[in-house]
């Protein structure tokens, strides 16, 4: 496989994004680019940058590469790169931190990831709870998703039916008692974020 | 023994069969789910790509009403909701603002956690609490013969080593054990099923299912602890056959399941017509 190459020269390079990144900060730095991260990797076949290559990306600040990746959409959140780093970098809490900033910046090359994500905390903010059945439906019918892909529906029927028949997709959301609890922390927590991004 | 239980929203609808044979489970060994009231998800990975501090708060206000209840131990089912609840004290001890920040949204909702409950899984319970000898007293039904897989998944034991080795854990191969299972040496046991992926990545959901599904054969059956790699391990199986080229049936069940099968439970509290996959073949090894 061909080594990856960056212009260094006439990249737009953010100095201190990695720093910006929790929880590691500098720690990131001390990448030895073992690549046991990306050997451990089980979705590593379906980047665009490993997780590896991504790192090294990152303490380049490589910005504009780096959040346009697909790479930290495929990250499944198992951890196996986090427990075996020799350096100890949190790089699963890295590439979560890097979600929330694409999707903070519109940056997000895999929007059917991003909306799912978005669907679930819409679902959770409106009753309190993950209702499966409802949370499918409105993420294959927002349009950006159906855009994506048109048929993605007809993929789901077959294990939707399966489900329904066995009595495991209950149609009727819960809405939980301390629902307005809910909507008041999803409210608080925007304003914390607002009063820092105001702050930084 | 007495915990607080969060069973989680899949437990609620596609996982039903694992809420109700854990309880009954806990039940027979006399042991006390109380199910926490009114508890909201746990926000989960969504939560932690979307807002940093929800991913804290939403598992925190579980905690928060777990603390009113007098009971000091949270028993989750889920793997995932059971570290989104046991990180809340990780983050906080590593990080004093956000533990404020966090108590700052609790108090939007005028609510309040002093940090009083430990979170623990249900696979810890079983195997350090409750224990390989206990089980076995209660056992009717001895599952000898019966060759079984022990899928841990990823947020099961990572990436905290609270109870297990992340890598090569063995916590649930003690439980099969003790229930007289034939424990298969399954080389992928902690390997990611993929999580979300089969939803919205499909064609990398459905190649990790396989590789898993492929380390497995040979064994009667999977068994599991979490909703979603259950889901993905047994739901999916038909996609698998077309992408292998090949038919591969594999029974996917709780290890609650097992447990209830030994125990020799009736049928409504081990719900095996809920699995898509049939648990026939694991049925006619028992019998």
């Amino acid at each position: 496989m061909a080594l990856e190459t960056f212009d260094l020269t006439h990249a737009t390079r953010k100095h201190d994004f990695a720093e910006a990144l929790i929880p590691d900060r500098g720690k990131l730095f001390t990448c030895i680019q073992c690549g046991t991260c990306t050997a451990s990797c089980p979705t590593a076949f379906a980047m665009d940058y490993s997780p590896r290559l991504l790192l090294r990306m990152i303490q380049l600040g490589l910005y504009e590469e780096v959040l346009h990746s697909k790479t930290f959409w495929m990250c499944t959140t198992c951890f196996s790169c986090t427990v075996r780093c020799p350096r100890g970098i949190s790089i699963t809490e890295t590439f979560q931190e890097l979600k929330r900033q694409a999707v903070y910046k519109g940056m997000e090359k895999k929007i059917d990831s991003a909306r799912f994500y978005q669907t679930v905390m819409d679902v959770v903010r409106r009753t309190g709870r993950m209702h499966e059945t409802e949370t499918m439906a409105r993420w294959m019918l927002k349009p950006e998703v159906l855009k994506a892909d048109p048929f993605r529906v007809f993929g789901f029927a077959p294990l939707g039916l399966a489900l329904l028949r066995k009595g495991k997709m209950p149609l009727i959301p819960h809405k939980i008692q301390g629902v307005d609890q809910i909507q008041a922390m999803f409210d608080k927590a925007a304003e914390i974020r607002a009063r820092k991004e105001v702050s930084r | 023994m007495k915990y607080a239980y969060y069973p989680g929203c899949s437990l609620e609808a596609s996982a039903i069969e694992y809420d109700t044979s854990a309880r009954a489970v806990f039940r027979a060994l006399d042991a006390e789910l109380v199910e926490i009231p009114d508890w909201n998800c746990c926000g989960s990975s969504p939560a932690q790509a979307v807002d940093y501090l929800l991913s804290l708060a939403l598992p925190a206000r579980n905690l928060a009403l777990a603390e009113t209840m007098g009971i000091d131990t949270v028993v989750a089912t889920c793997s995932a909701c059971y570290l989104s609840l046991y990180q809340v004290e990780k983050h906080f001890q590593r990080d004093p603002k956000v533990q404020a920040e966090v108590e700052e949204v609790l108090a939007a909702a005028g609510l309040q956690y002093q940090g009083r409950v430990r979170v623990r899984h249900m696979l810890d319970v079983l195997a350090n609490d409750l224990g390989p000898n206990v089980i076995a007293a209660r056992m009717k039904r001895d599952l000898k013969g019966l060759k079984v897989a022990p899928y841990y998944g990823c947020q099961t034991v990572r990436p905290y080593p609270a109870y297990d080795a992340p890598d090569q854990p063995m916590t649930m191969d003690i439980v099969l054990r003790a229930l007289g299972a034939e424990v298969f040496p399954y080389r992928l046991k902690a390997r990611c099923c993929g999580g979300i992926n089969i939803t919205t990545a499909k064609d990398v959901g459905v190649k990790l299912v396989s590789d898993l599904l492929l380390a497995a054969e040979g064994a009667d059956c999977i068994a599991t602890v979490c909703p979603l790699c259950q889901m993905n391990l047994d739901s999916y199986q038909h996609d698998v056959s077309r992408f292998l080229g090949r038919e591969i049936r594999m029974p996917v069940l709780y290890l609650t399941q097992l447990m209830g099968l030994a125990f020799d439970l009736p049928p409504e509290e081990i719900l095996l017509n809920k699995n898509i996959s049939s648990p026939q073949p694991v049925l006619d090894k028992v019998r």
